[in-house]
């Protein structure tokens, strides 16, 4: 399986990897979503507008998340994330993800481990290249 | 080793009409995001602190997710492509890690 993304110019000019996926909304329909793809990150993470233009009930959550400015409160949705993979298939993905309710917290989506350790991850600038590789796809690393 | 946080099931979508449904709003997205990138600094530059949301090739603005994606909605009812973002206030360098 291999799931493609891309270099994303930012808001603050820096180029950032970034993969779509869709989640189901509200009202049935689908809403597109542009993670970080974050190796860092212990956690998938909706930002607020995706949350809150989805329409998504949402529960407290016990937990809060850290980052460097400390630890922000989340809420909860139960949803699902689906993903292109390059051969035209699909990678859904169903659970409970955290969420922000505002939009100042996060400006964009998070990708986090509990889905990308499902995956080797490729974030490779000089090259051109952000992908996720799972199942029968694998990579090899040899010198030129 | 994942973290016992919670529970994710992986799955497939195999019904071909669903699946036929999920590419060609992939490919509404695409074109959206094309659109987006190429005028992304100037909107980057005209909306700091705003909610934005491309559809049909179109830019929205306004201040909540809410009323964005209201305003896109109705412009363009049919696109499930669309996106929102929010365009950060501080033109700074992020560290994520959630």
């Amino acid at each position: 399986m291999r799931i493609n993304g891309a270099w994303h110019l930012c808001d603050d000019d820096r180029v950032r990897p970034v993969v779509t996926g869709e989640i189901a909304a509200a009202d049935g329909n689908r809403q597109q979503v542009t993670f970080l793809l974050d190796i860092g990150a212990d956690r998938t993470v909706l930002s607020a507008d995706i949350l809150r233009s989805s329409g998504l009930a949402f529960t407290a959550s016990p937990d809060r998340l850290g980052g460097v400015g400390g630890t922000v409160d989340a809420v909860t949705v139960d949803t699902q994330i689906v993903f292109l993979r390059e051969d035209g298939g699909t990678a859904v993905f169903k659970g409970r993800f955290a969420a922000f309710t505002d939009p100042k917290a996060l400006d964009m989506s998070v990708l986090g481990r509990d889905i990308t350790n499902l995956f080797a991850v490729i974030v490779d600038r000089p090259q051109d290249i952000v992908c996720m590789l799972g199942q029968r796809h694998r990579y090899v690393i040899q010198e030129r | 080793m994942n973290d016992p946080i919670h529970t994710l099931v992986m799955e497939e979508i195999t019904d071909p009409v669903e699946l036929a449904k999920f590419r060609a709003r992939r490919e509404k997205f695409d074109g959206n995001w094309a659109w987006f990138e190429q005028h992304a600094p100037e909107i980057y530059r005209q909306h700091r602190g705003k909610c934005i949301c491309v559809s049909g090739g179109e830019l929205f603005v306004a201040d909540t997710p809410e009323d964005v994606i209201t305003l896109a909605k109705t412009a363009h009812p049919d696109d499930e492509g669309r996106f929102t973002r929010y365009i950060p206030v501080e033109r700074v360098a992020r560290i994520y890690a959630h």
